[in-house]
């Protein structure tokens, strides 16, 4: 029956032998004639009935015979074997039985368990030699991750130098605007000055001019003056009375 | 056909006289998995965790004696001695560890070798240890023809010990089939019932003969050196 496993896997698959003669290097693997030379996969294990009989048998016959024919054949040959005793029922026979019944129940019962089991081992061991891939898979992703991270702290340094840049602008802009401030006041301050001094020359001459006026007009007041200005004092003096 | 009740011992399938029964010896190779792939499947998961099971007890039971790969003769021993006798419980199939030729030519080589290599290379510790620690110098003697005579008749208590339980389980089987033949319908399904625990008490006899038989060489072996 290993022709069938060999016919079924069609014509793109090839036998151990000339797969590791064909193997080659390992930097002509990508590039390498995937059709002629095709890495050999392994394929499902061949259908089968009632355990043994291969499920190509029953398709061989369901066109002639339809779906119970192959079962009517298996029963009607079984039949015709006891029934001329070509096949005789003696001692083997029912040893026979009982071990099949035996056979059953022990696949019945302890089947599916064992079979979990027995899997759960291949996953592990599969599990086993992907780990490698797997966990350069897992590395490789998590570099990428922190990658990221960086880059997004970098950008994070771009905002922290604009940041400083404006507080070194302000900065100057602080040290710019003082600076007017007191050259403003220093001008002011000089020019107070001179209006001061000027303030000061001018009360100084008029009071100085005052005095002189003064001190000339009395010095100027004849005695005939002083009394026709006493003479009309009094007259006011006493028109205001009567008033 | 039964012309006694041991015939069905008997090597008689012929071709041109030939006994083609011995073939099924080598039946047990076709149970061998195959180690095609990288990933095992579960037959040779089986097998793996059997073999390293057997692996560690033997490994255990050798002590200082153990190189590199002295349990792969016990091993295939075990499997090769398993095979033959739970295949026997088959139908039709000739189960050959029932023949004392058989179980003679595997224990009689291996006790014969085990034994030749202490007494010409560790005389001193093979005569040594006949006799335990503590015996009074009386019993010395006695000690020594008693333990002689139990070390030269080891390969036959090895190879009988496996055909005499071969031997029997098959004849129980085949007693009680024989009365089925001409037996009522429902006397049959009694039958079938203690058949059937006949059965599991013969393939368990077909595991513990392998394993016992397999221990007891390691034992034998350890004690050479």
């Amino acid at each position: 029956m290993l022709s069938r496993v060999a016919l079924r896997s069609g014509a793109s698959k090839q036998t151990a032998c000339t797969a590791l003669v064909a193997r080659g290097s390992a930097s002509d693997v990508a590039t390498h004639d995937q059709k002629t030379f095709a890495r050999p996969v392994r394929g499902e294990p061949g259908k089968v009935r009632l355990g043994f009989i291969p499920e190509e048998w029953f398709q061989f016959f369901h066109s002639k015979t339809g779906v119970t024919g192959p079962y009517t054949f298996g029963v009607g040959l079984a039949t015709y074997l006891c029934s001329k005793e070509i096949y005789v029922m003696e001692h083997e026979y029912y040893s026979g039985l009982s071990l099949l019944v035996m056979v059953y129940v022990a696949h019945v019962k302890f089947g599916p368990k064992l079979a979990a089991w027995l899997d759960k081992e291949v996953e592990a061991t599969e599990n086993e030699w992907n780990e490698g891939r797997n966990q350069t898979v897992k590395a490789l992703e998590d570099a990428i991750e922190g990658e990221k991270t960086e880059q997004w702290r970098a950008q994070g340094q771009e905002l922290l130098i604009q940041a400083k840049k404006e507080n070194v602008l302000l900065q100057l802009e602080a040290a710019y605007r003082e600076r007017l401030m007191y050259a403003y006041t220093e001008v002011k301050r000089r020019l107070d000055y001179q209006l001061e001094k000027s303030n000061v020359e001018r009360r100084l001459a008029q009071k100085h001019m005052v005095d002189w006026i003064v001190s000339n007009v009395t010095k100027a007041i004849t005695p005939d003056q002083e009394k026709q200005a006493l003479d009309r004092c009094i007259a006011d003096l006493a028109s205001l009375a009567r008033k | 056909m039964m012309t006694n009740l041991f015939s069905i011992f008997d090597p008689s399938t012929n071709l041109m006289n030939l006994p083609m029964n011995w073939i099924s010896t080598i039946l047990g190779l076709l149970f061998i998995p195959y180690s095609f792939w990288l990933i095992p499947n579960r037959h040779f998961i089986m097998w793996n965790f059997i073999s390293k099971k057997l692996h560690n007890e033997f490994k255990t039971l050798l002590k200082n004696n153990y190189f590199n790969g002295s349990t792969f003769i016990f091993i295939s021993l075990f499997f090769f001695i398993f095979f033959n006798n739970f295949l026997g419980l088959f139908p039709y199939i000739f189960t050959s560890t029932s023949h004392l030729t058989m179980s003679l030519s595997l224990s009689m080589p291996l006790w014969l070798s085990f034994m030749l290599y202490g007494w010409i290379k560790n005389t001193n510790h093979m005569f040594i240890h006949m006799i335990p620690q503590g015996t009074p110098y009386i019993l010395m003697p006695f000690m020594v023809i008693i333990e002689t005579i139990s070390n030269i008749i080891r390969p036959g208590t090895l190879a009988v010990r496996l055909t005499a339980n071969m031997i029997a389980g098959h004849l129980l089987m085949t007693l009680l089939s024989k009365t089925g033949t001409n037996m009522s319908f429902y006397m049959i399904i009694i039958l079938i019932f203690i058949q059937i625990m006949l059965m599991i008490l013969e393939s368990a006899v077909a595991i513990i003969q392998s394993y016992v038989i397999t221990i007891l060489s390691t034992l034998y072996y350890s004690e050479v050196n």
